[in-house]
């Protein structure tokens, strides 16, 4: 079993003519739950688009699960390592064919009490399956968020800002189900957070990036 | 004194049925003249565009008019399915300079408006279906490679605009192990959907609210109205079968313009 979940090695991206990173690296381990912090626009989400592979690196190598992202199907890569935007998106239809969607894809189902079950470990009720999906608040995207992920069973998550187009209620509920997730899945979780504080509740580690290099 | 003899003879020699519409023709552009004072008067602005279409329009039908009649008479199957080609080239073409901001739109539409219209084509007449003769092939064949155009260019324009606007959608789609396909298939369908309606409209009303084009001019022509009915459901079918095969293709090549090999997205954000 590979120990590291992501490694970024000597990764550069420049966007739009702003150097985003130089020779950035950092590695984040299996069952290890880091938290990305750094100011808005210092590339925090694009280095999380470029571990699923969604944007390439201008140079440098990515592994994930030891294969470098040349060697993964983009499909399968994006299976094990799930990313849940700054604002969820959800697809036209209920709670429940969004939470079936990853699934059906691969031509695999889950049966109503695994849907329940999932719907529990993120703090949302049962009730929420047959609601339409694209009238939930942000709060409840999120957390439907990851509980579409939960159900493809990853290796990973990659949060980009959870939080933080949540009010403080919705912030906390969120931050919960993230809670019960890391320990009851124990599983590799990069977390991208401009909350120095949020990241340290969550985390085990706080990489800072800032210049276009991780501290 | 002479040239007034020849004028004579000319006109003489002109079947009297072409003399006939030419006249009607003439009183036409009595009422184009109404048109264009109307378009003045209200400030629609279209005066320059009704003559120039008039004139421009005139002359390439009357030419087009008589190479049909030539290739009509050449009784050869090849040819005419060359000059339906020609016509799905052009189509590709419209789809082109209708959507000149979009990369890739040709080769993308290419296959879809020529294997679609064409295939269909070809089926009916190894089929029986239709005569295989040019009078029938080339008008039917134009109005299935039409809406083929037409459907093509609307799948292209919202496959492009959804991957503008919903972009986070899109990659929400690729980043849960979406392939290219599965993530805008649910665009796809929509678009060719809604680029079928108008025509599924007028099937629906067929002969109550509708009398289409084709059933018009075979009536007009002197056909049996039973006839000229039948042969309108014929082409409707051809055209709806021909436009889901063009719609399927062009959106699976126009992925191409849309995704690299690695299924990243490559369409630019909207401008502005």
């Amino acid at each position: 079993m590979e120990d590291t979940l992501i490694e970024f090695a000597k990764i550069s991206k420049s966007y739009e003519g702003k150097q985003l990173f130089e020779d950035l690296t950092l590695e984040v381990k299996n069952n290890e739950v880091v938290g990305l912090c750094g100011e808005s626009g210092s590339g925090k989400s694009t280095l999380l688009r470029i571990a699923v592979d969604l944007v390439s690196p201008d140079s440098g190598t990515v592994r994930v699960l030891g294969k470098e992202l040349s060697e993964w199907d983009p499909r399968e890569l994006r299976r094990n390592l799930i990313l849940i935007p700054q604002e969820a998106q959800m697809f036209p239809g209920t709670v429940r064919s969004n939470l079936l969607w990853g699934l059906q894809l691969r031509g695999d189902s889950a049966d109503e009490s695994e849907m329940k079950q999932v719907l529990k470990e993120v703090n949302l009720k049962e009730e929420m399956l047959d609601k339409v999906a694209l009238n939930l608040s942000g709060g409840e995207r999120q957390r439907v968020a990851l509980a579409r992920g939960l159900l493809l069973e990853p290796e990973g998550f990659l949060l980009d800002e959870p939080t933080s187009a949540l009010d403080e209620a919705s912030a906390l509920a969120v931050e919960d189900s993230i809670n019960e997730l890391i320990k009851e899945h124990s599983i590799g979780v990069l977390m991208v957070t401009h909350n120095e504080e949020q990241a340290k509740r969550f985390t085990s580690r706080v990489v800072n990036l800032r210049g276009g290099k991780c501290l | 004194m002479q040239l007034l003899e020849s004028i004579l003879a000319f006109w003489n020699s002109i079947p009297p049925e072409v003399q006939t519409t030419m006249g009607r023709y003439v009183i036409a552009l009595a009422l184009l003249a109404v048109l264009i004072l109307v378009s003045k008067w209200q400030g629609i602005g279209i005066a320059d565009k009704l003559i120039i279409g008039t004139i421009r329009g005139t002359v390439q039908i009357i030419l087009m008019g008589l190479i049909l009649v030539y290739i009509f008479s050449l009784r050869n199957l090849i040819v005419i399915f060359g000059v339906l080609t020609f016509m799905a080239l052009f189509a590709a073409h419209t789809v082109r300079e209708n959507l000149e901001d979009i990369p890739g739109v040709f080769k993308a539409t290419l296959p879809g408006v020529t294997v679609g219209p064409l295939s269909v084509m070809l089926i009916s007449v190894v089929l029986g279906i239709i005569e295989p003769t040019g009078e029938f092939v080339v008008p039917m064949g134009g109005m299935i490679i039409g809406n083929s155009m037409t459907l093509s260019t609307l799948v292209i324009d919202r496959m492009w605009s959804n991957a503008q606007k919903q972009r986070s959608l899109l990659e929400t789609a690729l980043a849960l192990g979406a392939s290219p396909f599965e993530a805008t298939e649910f665009t796809i369908q929509e678009s060719i959907r809604s680029g079928l309606l108008p025509n599924l409209n007028r099937y629906a009303s067929l002969g109550i609210v509708s009398i289409p084009g084709l059933m018009s001019g075979m009536i007009i022509g002197g056909e049996n109205p039973v006839v000229a009915s039948l042969y309108q459901v014929i082409v409707f079918i051809m055209i709806f079968l021909a436009a889901i095969i063009a719609g399927s293709l062009v959106s699976r090549m126009f992925l191409k313009e849309m995704f690299n090999e690695r299924m990243q997205i490559i369409v630019p954000p909207p401008e502005g």
